[in-house]
């Protein structure tokens, strides 16, 4: 009689004391855990260098073969960049991205040829890489609304898998669903869809390297959806971070130097 | 009797002329109008085969084997080697002419604005051998090899507000898979016989063409004509052989029949019309029925007075067969005399379908030119003459069945 009280007694405490615990662990996760949003920010935060100049190659593989192009790159901040090809067949030719706009500089042509709408989907060099999707803007917040699904691991990295949804009809992709992960905010897989959920293109990221702190890809596989037999590996071979820029790159006085 | 008949029924057409006149007309309208379709369908037909000999495939083109399968890629980099064919074409005693070309689907930029375009690279000198370009230079010259100059149609002009002196730059993809740019100065302004190419193309010299879309040496296709009476498909054939056994590579070489199935069609359409035309007079010959059988109803009594003086039923059916043999004679001739007339008026001024086929991708030309045919002119008068005449056997064996009794009740 006397030994039951003070077994129950005992059983209270240490479901108090677990109840505690449980409470004492998971306050911080809560406290610290992220919204969709801030993934994003920190996604997009850790992907934009100040300046970067990097070179690397894009092949196509599709049903005549396989075609390599090789490139130059220049970055600043979220929205201006430049694209030189150096591979013989386009030598010369540049993208460049800059206050919204994207032109394209061909060195017979004697007009700069800017991009606009359904025109900025055009597959690039016959890849599966738009114009768009080579000189995207990082400011993802401003064009999608995110909505984190749930932690998946994808290729033993643990990811946050977020569905981002367009904002405006101005974006390529209406549906985005993206594997960040959890700890370097690396964007592993990412696809994108229709509004109506019917997929377009997809990327994967095979290869990373680290620069400033930061994991950066160093490979990526791009499959567009809509093309039968047909993918793009796009590699970096060379990165530099914050490098020193003239502004003047950027601009479309400079494009045709 | 028998010699009498004809005179008899000759004169019977004059008993009652307007009747007669009404049915002749009827036949003479079906007559005409079917010597006008089949004027107008010759005339497509023979400007179609021209258009498509000069400006698409010539007599025969050669391709890459594989060009055809990928045509919806634009495969610019299955292309011929022309530098290797044309010593091949230049010693076959069958080939008259040849010429590269390269047909290239383009955006052309002007200022901000974007338009689609087929772009033609061609070696103009060549090309006189196919095209009269003198008569449809509509203003400026043709463009010079070695020089980013073209020559646009003159609606493609009129439409973007261009003229001579003006720039365009054509963005396309090239034969590496990739895209470039290229600025050219319009030359010449060409008023092309066929909408399409009026309103959608430019030419250039093939040389910057090859430049621009990275075909060194290379051509899209071949086009050939031929010397005369040279068989069409057996020359593709031959050629084709020499080309895989000389330089080892296989191509896609057809005859411009084998090529265009819409040519093949228009073919098939003028058996139709001989059909088409066999219900014309038929519907033309009602009124010629119609009228042999008021005829015999109105000389019923003098059916029953000829039955009764010993005429055979055969013979009365031979008369009213005869009355409507002479009024299709009169009426098909007239018809197909005018019908010939008005197609060679038509022919000489031609038939003006610009805004009818503006914006159609068809190659037949928008001033149509209807062509007269002796022969196909008396076939339709035969014709007319046979189903007109026929079509009155049926009231006129109504009038041999006709009793010399029940016929005398009407006297």
């Amino acid at each position: 009689m006397s030994n039951k009280p003070k077994k129950l007694q005992r059983y209270n405490r240490l479901q108090k004391i677990m109840i505690l615990g449980i409470l004492l662990f998971s306050i911080p996760a809560m406290i610290f855990a992220l919204s969709a949003d801030e993934i994003i920010q920190e996604m997009d935060r850790l992907s934009t260098f100040e300046t970067t100049y990097s070179t690397g190659s894009i092949q196509t593989l599709d049903r005549f073969g396989t075609k390599t192009s090789l490139f130059k790159s220049w970055s600043q901040g979220k929205k201006d960049s430049l694209i030189e090809f150096t591979s013989k067949a386009e030598r010369g030719q540049k993208i460049l991205r800059t206050e919204g706009s994207l032109y394209l500089f061909y060195p017979d042509a004697e007009q700069l040829i800017r991009m606009q709408g359904a025109a900025l989907r055009q597959s690039m060099l016959g890849s599966d890489i738009s114009y768009e999707d080579m000189t995207e803007e990082k400011n993802t917040l401003d064009n999608y609304t995110a909505k984190l699904e749930q932690n998946e691991t994808f290729k033993g990295n643990e990811c946050y898998v977020l569905t981002l949804t367009a904002k405006t009809r101005s974006v390529a992709y209406p549906i985005q669903k993206i594997w960040v992960d959890t700890e370097t905010y690396l964007t592993w897989k990412a696809e994108y869809s229709t509004a109506q959920g019917r997929l377009l293109k997809e990327m994967e990221v095979l290869e990373t390297f680290v620069s400033e702190g930061r994991v950066i890809p160093k490979q990526s596989k791009i499959e567009d959806k809509m093309k039968k037999d047909s993918s793009t590996l796009m590699s970096v071979d060379s990165f530099e971070a914050n490098p020193k820029l003239d502004r003047s790159i950027f601009t479309l006085e400079n494009l045709t130097w | 009797m028998m010699t009498k008949l004809p005179k008899l029924a000759f004169r019977n057409i004059f008993r009652n002329l307007r009747r007669s006149i009404l049915s002749a007309v009827a036949i003479a309208v079906s007559a005409m109008s079917i010597v006008m379709l089949f004027g107008l369908l010759s005339g497509m037909e023979s400007d179609m085969a021209n258009n498509l000999k000069s400006y698409y495939t010539g007599q025969v083109r050669i391709q890459n084997a594989d060009f055809e399968k990928y045509e919806r890629y634009n495969p610019l980099h299955l292309g011929v080697d022309w530098k290797n064919i044309e010593p091949i074409l230049r010693d076959n005693s069958d080939v008259r002419a040849a010429t590269p070309r390269i047909n290239f689907p383009a955006n052309m930029y002007l200022g901000e604005k974007s338009h689609g375009v087929m772009g033609i690279g061609a070696d103009f000198s060549k090309e006189e051998a196919f095209i009269d370009f003198p008569s449809i230079l509509q203003g400026g010259r043709l463009p010079q090899e070695g020089k980013n100059e073209a020559l646009m149609g003159f609606a493609l002009a009129r439409d973007m507000h261009l003229g001579l002196g003006d720039k365009v730059t054509l963005l396309s993809t090239t034969a590496t898979r990739g895209s470039n740019a290229f600025t050219f100065e319009i030359v010449g302004i060409a008023g092309f016989p066929v909408a399409g190419l009026n309103a959608n193309s430019i030419w250039a010299p093939i040389d910057r063409v090859q430049k621009f879309l990275g075909m060194d040496g290379q051509a899209q296709e071949i086009l050939m004509l031929l010397t005369d009476g040279v068989d069409e498909k057996q020359a593709a054939l031959q050629i084709k052989g020499d080309i895989q056994n000389k330089v080892n590579t296989a191509t896609d070489t057809r005859s411009w029949t084998e090529l265009n199935s819409f040519y093949g069609l228009i073919r098939i359409a003028k058996i139709a019309y001989y059909f088409i035309a066999m219900f014309f007079f038929v519907l033309g010959s009602t009124v010629i029925i119609n009228t042999t059988m008021m005829v015999i109803f109105e000389r019923m009594r003098e059916i029953g007075t000829l039955s009764a003086l010993g005429m055979q039923g055969s013979e009365l059916t031979r008369l009213f067969l005869l009355e409507g043999f002479f009024i299709s004679l009169i009426g098909s001739a007239v018809g197909v005399i005018i019908g010939y007339v008005a197609t060679y008026y038509m022919g000489k001024i031609g038939l003006n379908f610009t805004e009818a086929f503006s914006g159609m991708d068809i190659e037949i030309s928008s001033i149509l030119r209807p062509e007269t045919n002796v022969l196909t002119a008396i076939a339709v008068w035969a014709y007319a003459v046979v189903i007109s005449t026929l079509s009155t056997f049926i009231p006129s064996r109504h009038a041999s069945k006709i009793q010399p009794v029940e016929a005398l009740r009407y006297v």
